[in-house]
C-alpha cells in the first residue's frame, strides 16, 4: 500500500469545511461508492473526510419547500414524504443495506450517470447547497452536472443540502436489464399548472431534461409518442449524446429513453398507479 | 495507523488499523470472526452484510475507521450455543444453502425484514434480499426458509 491517507470525522459542517480546504480529501458519506473505489486502488488521497458525525442527515419541511441534508439515506427518504424522492429511493438497487447507508448527496456529488438521484434533483428544480471554508453557495440541479462523474463542486467544498420546492404530481419509471443492475434508463416526470417536464437519467453523461405536450389523446397516441421521440432525440443530444458503458449502449439506451419518458408521463397523470 | 474501538457482538476490541481497511477485514483479522465473508468488496453482493448500529450493512463499502465507536452485530451473534436461531433453523430445514458462502448475509437480512415486517410475502421477500447473491440454490428455498422463519416463533 502506499502512505496511508489521514482520517478524519469531524463532529459539524465547520469542521468539515476546515477538514477540506487543503484540496486533496476524498469525502466519504455513505461509502458505497467512494469506498469500492478506494479499495480497487482507483483513487488515491491523501486525507478521508467523514461526514457520519457532521449532522448533515435529515429531513425538514416548512413553508412548501423541504430541506433534505446531503447525509440523508435513501431508507430515510423512503419513509418521508418527500415527493419524488421517497418513490425514487424505495426502488434503489442493492438491497436494504445500501439503501440503509446509500445517500442523495453522495450520489449527487458523484454523479454516476446511471444513478438515480441526479435526474430526480433536477425534475424537482432542486437546489443544491455547497459549503466550503469560507462561506456557502447555491447552484439549481441543472447547473450542478457537468458531466460524466463530474460536477461543478469544488475539490474544497462540500455538499451539505438539497432545497426541494413542493410538487404534488409526478411519475417515476426506471427500467434495468436485472434485478440487482444500476438503472439503464430512468425518467422523472413533474407535472406543473401547464407544463410537463420529464427528466431522464442514465440516457446521456448528465440528466436530460425534456418539455411535451400534455397528450390530449392519451399516452398511447401515435402523434403523441412520436412528438416525445423527437423531443427525447433532441434532449439527449443537448445533454451530450448517448451515455455509452458496458452495462448499455449508447444506441439501445437512446432508442429506450422515449418509452420510458412516456411510460414516466402515464404514471404521473395517472395519480392512482404512481 | 490510528487505534479505533468496535463493539463485535457485545465484545468490545481496541483494533490499530490503516485508515483504507474496511470494516470486513477489521472484524475478520482483528476480531478475528470469520463468519462474515468476503465476497465481491464492490458492494453488490452481500456476503459481507453485518448489522451495524442496528441496521444491515455491506461490510465491504464501510471503513473500519466509519465505524469508530459502532455497536456491530455478525452472523457469529445469532445463534445460542448450538442453539440455532429460528431463522437459521429455517434455512437447515428448507435446504436453503449450498456452499454457504451468501449465507451470513442472507441470514442477517433475512432476520431484519422478519423484525420490521413478521409476515411478509414473497414481493416483500424478494425486495429485502435483492442485494443478496447466491449462486447455488435459484433462490426458491430461500424465500421458502424466510416464510417459514416467519411462522415459527421467535
Amino acid at each position: 500500500m502506499s502512505t496511508a491517507p489521514t482520517f478524519i470525522r469531524p463532529a459539524d459542517l465547520d469542521g468539515v469545511t476546515a477538514a477540506l480546504s487543503d484540496g486533496d480529501a476524498l469525502i466519504v458519506g455513505g461509502g458505497t461508492m467512494v469506498v469500492p473505489e478506494l479499495t480497487h486502488g482507483r483513487i488515491r488521497p491523501s486525507a478521508l473526510v467523514d461526514l457520519g458525525r457532521a449532522g448533515l442527515a435529515g429531513v425538514t419541511t416548512a413553508a412548501g419547500t423541504t430541506v433534505v441534508g446531503a447525509m440523508t439515506t435513501y431508507t430515510e427518504l423512503e419513509h418521508s414524504a418527500v415527493p419524488l424522492l421517497a418513490t425514487m429511493a424505495h426502488g434503489i438497487t442493492g438491497g436494504p443495506q445500501i439503501r440503509h447507508r446509500g445517500t442523495v448527496g453522495g450520489s449527487a456529488s458523484y454523479a454516476n450517470p446511471s444513478s438515480d438521484v441526479p435526474a430526480c434533483l433536477v425534475a424537482l428544480d432542486a437546489r443544491l447547497l455547497l459549503a466550503w471554508a469560507g462561506g456557502v453557495r447555491e447552484v439549481a440541479a441543472a447547473d450542478f452536472f457537468l458531466g460524466a462523474f463530474r460536477t461543478v463542486r469544488e475539490p474544497d467544498e462540500v455538499l451539505a443540502a438539497i432545497t426541494v420546492p413542493d410538487v404534488t404530481t409526478f411519475g417515476y419509471v426506471k427500467f434495468k436489464l436485472v434485478e440487482g443492475s444500476w438503472p439503464i434508463v430512468t425518467a422523472a416526470t413533474v407535472v406543473r399548472a401547464d407544463s410537463l417536464r420529464v427528466v431522464l437519467g442514465g440516457a446521456a453523461p448528465v440528466p436530460a431534461a425534456v418539455t411535451l405536450d400534455l397528450p390530449s389523446a392519451g399516452t398511447a397516441d401515435p402523434a403523441w409518442r412520436d412528438h416525445v421521440r423527437t423531443a427525447v432525440t433532441e434532449g439527449i443530444e443537448i445533454a451530450g449524446g448517448p451515455w455509452d458503458d458496458v452495462l448499455a449502449p449508447g444506441e439501445y439506451r437512446a432508442r429506450i429513453a422515449p418509452v420510458i419518458a412516456a411510460r414516466s408521463v402515464a404514471r404521473a397523470l395517472d395519480e392512482e398507479s404512481r | 495507523m490510528t487505534e479505533i474501538r468496535l463493539t463485535v457482538n457485545g465484545v468490545e476490541h481496541a483494533v490499530d488499523v490503516d485508515p483504507r481497511t474496511l470494516l470486513v477485514h477489521a472484524i475478520r483479522e482483528q476480531a478475528g470472526l470469520t463468519g462474515t465473508h468476503v465476497g465481491c468488496l464492490t458492494g453488490d453482493c452481500g456476503a459481507c452484510t453485518v448489522v451495524v448500529d442496528g441496521r444491515t450493512t455491506k461490510s465491504c463499502s464501510v471503513l473500519a475507521h466509519s465505524a469508530d465507536g459502532a455497536r456491530v452485530e455478525t452472523v457469529e451473534s445469532l445463534a445460542d450455543g448450538d442453539d440455532l436461531h429460528p431463522v437459521q433453523r429455517a434455512f437447515w430445514d428448507e435446504f436453503a444453502f449450498q456452499c454457504g458462502f451468501c449465507l451470513p448475509g442472507m441470514l442477517l437480512t433475512a432476520r431484519e425484514l422478519l423484525e420490521s415486517t413478521p409476515d411478509p410475502d414473497d414481493e416483500e421477500i424478494l425486495r429485502a434480499l435483492n442485494g443478496n447473491l447466491c449462486r447455488c440454490t435459484g433462490y426458491n428455498t430461500i424465500v421458502a426458509a424466510v416464510r417459514r422463519a416467519a411462522q415459527e416463533p421467535a
